[in-house]
């Protein structure tokens, strides 16, 4: 059995409701195809999301993680965004440091009326993760 | 997907009282394949298989690895990396269960492999809420002791070669950690006469909490025996087909002559310890190089609160105070109080303290955190008629009381009857 | 060129003197600094308001029982001191300090920063025993000809920020081969200088950072480019992390001695890191078992994303580990290019926000797509 038509890798995606969750519904409304493997999470704003959320995430066995907030300048609280941009950044920096795959985890600016960018990052990020291949983590007792 | 039947019957197989007119023990004599190891991990593994358990909770290596962590098995070929008796403790088996079961129970029948101390952790922290007893079988098994945890990190192949030998003569090796030498429980035997503790007991029922015993000793790496202690655990057996119906003679009378040597060593580990501790300065020396790490607390089992109060902002005084109170003596110690977190700890918990080390391993200075609790421990538990970890039922001491009790210490030296006769001869 | 005081007694006993003519002459009302404790080799960190106590401080022994920076976050979390004392830190303790204070634990006011070029520390492992006396003379000899005794704690071995940053006094330490027969005490702030303006010695005029300085940090530099390329070389990886970690038994006692970690109740202590029954149940389906107590990488990875941009790399976590997890090493690993990318030096200046707390609009555009 070939394993690449079969696999279908887990996304969890964390989305700002001002922006991103919008434009979510938006692509949805609009019967756009997203990745059936995406799942979504709703912060109230990027801002809000913990770098453990990630880490857990990841270490629970997630292919991949998305992070996806409002355009910097465009933030509902002024600058949750920038803030999430710099975890990013170190959460980023961590993995490259522990050898970990960075590549699992990206972050997205997607605004409000961004229905087909929205579609075009998730289908994007999935077929980068399915060429990964599963998280190794998943199967990791000793965590 | 609750599988097997097993209940909650809490009545003891027999009273203490049948225990005293009782013949020998019965149980399952299992010839051993090979090792001890292998067979008793063929046992755990027909408990999976049979859907006796759902899952259990044993001591395991980490693979390519020489540490030793706990794995809640549910898949049976994970059993292969089991070590029923690891050369080290790592985490406290009580502790390690608590993390389980502190959040209610579980749909799934669990069974838990633990020294016979982490069991008495399990039972204290049972007490103390912090475990859900309900769906778990508890597995005991004969414990020779382990070698320090400090000892192991540094060179872990020889200590792993000492501990092997050192089960060869049953805990006699200097190689075992202080508080394993002296160990009297290592084994569940039910009761024990010459035992200072169980001639104390209160309730008289010094029966293990443990659901079926694994006995090693006078087994010579031949047979070993399966002691099912419970209903419960006689429920088990049968389901694996294992009739109880043999003698376990060789194995009773073996831990008696052990637990006769141990008990010596540790009314000898008093003699020296009273006078070591006696004292502020004594003790306070003791705690000399203390870095108020709090390790010692963390690794403990019966410490259990989420938030201890010597890790809380109320000790904290302003700078004026602090300096006020250097003035006094010229100088004072910082971080603070730090012989009030070791005395207030023991006045926390030395009442359910089951002497398992966890405590001394943890600690980076090397201080004999462990001695220095049972020492105390001891002594406290037998003023209270208190065996921690024995008798699921009982109340801790402090959670209880009589309205007539404890006269002698009230008034003390005015001649007033006291009501505490027992007691007062062990002040 | 910065001024100095030179005193013509050998550094430790200069020290003393200092420490004894600050509190003699009121200018302090109390000094932190090393206490022994036994003979033995126990040392604790006490506050001394007593000048005649002083006999039994140890300001430059080789051994670090608690970051200091803790300690006088302890002294002053209630608020600043009113009156003036002064603590005697090594400059990792300082950073920590000012990293503590920047989140608001401490207080620097009234606060007069003793701190001395750095020859590092001894692990706690070796504290006590019966040849303190030769380890001491062992340390001294290593400093004065800037060797790097193997025994030192890994991150002192491979620390180039053994240059005190925002201390009022600095004792000239590492590479003084006359340090037996004299002493010098640089005047690093205006403070300083008010502080010791009628100490013992005499005044001059010196630079503290030249050509010995200069080859100590080169020397450091390279043992942390070989023991980082180490650590790369066998530690990097989910697999390698993993087994670096399997022994750990989740005491927590790393975090408690870290300085940078304050909190009062740490979240990986919480009860949100608990496992409920529900999530136990669903990882032993997926996996056919858990190892129990669960989380212990998630526990490091976590406190990584917390605190390493502002590790100080004092090695206090290394020390305190039951089980020889190499803590320190891989926090300052993960925590270098990390202060770097944010162009950050924890505790270098008080002015300075720490980074997960402050942002600029226009900083990795590249980062979010």
């Amino acid at each position: 059995m070939n394993m690449n038509d079969t696999y279908m890798p887990t996304i969890i995606g964390f989305l700002c409701n001002w922006c991103s969750y919008t434009g979510a519904d938006l692509a949805g409304t609009a019967r756009m195809k997203i990745p059936a493997s995406l799942r979504v999470v709703r912060v109230m704003c990027s801002g809000r999301i913990d770098p453990l959320f990630v880490l857990k995430g990841f270490l629970k066995g997630a292919d991949g993680i998305m992070m996806m907030g409002c355009h910097p300048g465009d933030c509902h609280y002024q600058k949750g965004n920038y803030n999430a941009r710099r975890r990013f950044v170190m959460l980023q920096n961590i993995f490259e440091s522990l050898g970990l795959e960075k590549e699992r985890i990206g972050l997205w600016w997607v605004s409000a009326s961004e229905a087909p960018k929205y579609a075009q990052v998730t289908k994007e990020f999935a077929e980068k993760v399915k060429e990964l291949g599963p998280n190794p983590l998943r199967e990791e007792i000793f965590l | 997907m609750v599988n097997g039947d097993v209940k909650r019957e809490e009545t003891p197989m027999n009273s203490a009282q049948d225990m005293k007119n009782r013949n020998s023990l019965k149980g399952k004599i299992v010839l051993v394949d090979g090792e001890n190891r292998k067979t008793i991990i063929d046992l755990m593994k027909q408990l999976l298989e049979k859907k006796c358990l759902d899952a259990i909770l044993v001591p395991s290596q980490v693979p390519d690895t020489d540490s030793y962590t706990w794995l809640l098995v549910q898949e049976g070929s994970l059993l292969d990396l089991c070590d029923p008796l690891p050369p080290v403790m790592t985490v406290q088996g009580g502790k390690a269960l608590s993390s389980l079961t502190k959040h209610g129970e579980m749909e799934a029948n669990i069974g838990a492999l633990m020294r016979p101390c982490e069991i008495e952790a399990v039972v204290e922290l049972h007490k103390l809420k912090q475990i859900d007893l309900d769906h778990i079988i508890l597995f005991s098994i004969d414990c020779p002791g382990t070698v320090p945890l400090s000892d192991y990190m540094r060179d872990p192949q020889k200590m792993a070669e000492n501990f092997k030998e050192s089960i060869k003569k049953w805990g006699e090796s200097e190689s075992l950690r202080p508080i394993c030498q002296i160990c009297d429980r290592f084994s569940l035997f039910p009761f024990a006469p010459s035992s200072p503790k169980s001639s104390l007991s209160q309730g008289g029922a010094d029966l293990p909490a443990s659901d079926i015993h694994i006995g090693l000793l006078g087994g010579n790496d031949e047979k070993i025996f399966l002691w099912p202690v419970t209903q419960r655990g006689k429920d088990l057996l049968k389901k694996l087909d294992l009739s109880v119906h043999d003698n376990l003679e060789v194995w009773e009378s073996k831990v008696e002559e052990v637990r006769e040597e141990k008990l010596k060593k540790r009314t000898a580990f008093h003699d020296e310890w009273s006078t070591k501790i006696k004292g502020v300065d004594n003790f306070a020396a003791i705690f000399d190089e203390c870095i108020n790490c709090h390790n010692c607390m963390e690794a403990c089992p019966v410490c259990y609160c989420q938030q201890c109060y010597f890790d809380s902002q109320l000790l904290t005084l302003t700078p004026e105070a602090y300096l006020e109170r250097a003035q006094k003596r010229g100088s004072l110690r910082f971080p603070l109080d730090t012989l009030l977190f070791h005395i207030g700890r023991m006045s926390h918990m030395a009442l359910s303290c089951v002497s398992c080390g966890a405590c001394e391993d943890a600690c980076p200075m090397s201080i004999p955190v462990a001695q220095v609790f049972t020492a105390v421990g001891d002594q406290v538990q037998d003023y209270f008629k208190y065996v921690p970890g024995r008798e699921k039922e009982e109340s801790p001491p402090l959670q209880i009381f009589l309205e007539d009790e404890f006269g002698d210490v009230e008034t003390p030296g005015d001649g007033l009857e006291t009501s505490h006769g027992e007691a007062k001869e062990n002040v | 060129m910065s001024d100095a005081i030179k005193i013509n007694k050998g550094i430790e006993e200069a020290v003393q003197d200092l420490l004894k003519s600050l509190l003699e002459k009121d200018k302090i009302k109390g000094v932190f600094t090393l206490r022994k404790m036994d003979d033995l080799g126990a040392v604790a960190y006490s506050l001394f308001t007593n000048a005649d106590e002083l006999k039994n401080a140890l300001p430059l022994y080789p051994f670090m029982p608690v970051n200091a920076g803790k300690v006088l976050s302890d002294f002053t979390l209630q608020g600043a001191t009113q009156e003036p004392v002064a603590a005697v830190l090594r400059p990792c303790e300082i950073r920590a300090f000012i990293e503590l204070v920047k989140r608001t634990q401490g207080d620097l006011e009234n606060i007069l920063l003793i701190s001395s070029t750095c020859g590092g520390v001894y692990p706690l492992k070796i504290l006590k025993g019966n040849d303190q006396k030769s380890r001491q003379a062992q340390y001294w000899e290593s400093v004065k000809k800037e060797d790097i005794d193997p025994e030192l704690r890994e991150t002192c071995r491979m620390c180039e920020d053994f240059i005190p940053h925002n201390a009022d006094m600095v004792i000239a330490a590492a590479g003084i081969e006359d340090m037996d027969t004299q002493c010098t005490i640089y005047l690093n702030t205006q403070k300083g200088k008010e502080f010791a303006s009628d100490v013992p010695g005499s005044k001059t005029s010196e630079e503290l950072e030249g050509g010995k300085i200069e080859e100590l940090k080169t020397k450091r530099q390279e043992q942390k480019a070989k023991i980082f390329e180490q650590f790369e070389k066998e530690q990097m990886g989910l697999k390698s992390l993993v087994k670096m970690f399997a022994p750990c038994l989740g005491c927590h006692g790393c975090s408690h001695v870290c300085p940078i970690c304050y909190c009062t109740l740490c979240e990986f202590d919480s009860k949100t890191c608990e496992y409920r029954p529900t999530s136990i149940e669903s990882e032993l389906k997926l996996k056919g078992g858990l190892k129990v107590p669960p989380g212990n990488i998630y526990f490091h990875l976590g406190r990584m994303s917390h605190m390493a941009v502002s590790c100080v790399s004092c090695g206090m976590c290394s020390d305190v580990c039951p089980v020889n997890i190499p803590v320190a090493t891989v926090f300052s690993r993960v925590g270098a290019p990390l202060q770097e990318v944010f162009e950050y030096i924890p505790g270098r200046d008080l002015e300075e926000a720490v980074p997960s707390g402050t942002y600029k609009e226009q900083e990795f555009m590249e980062s979010g797509k």
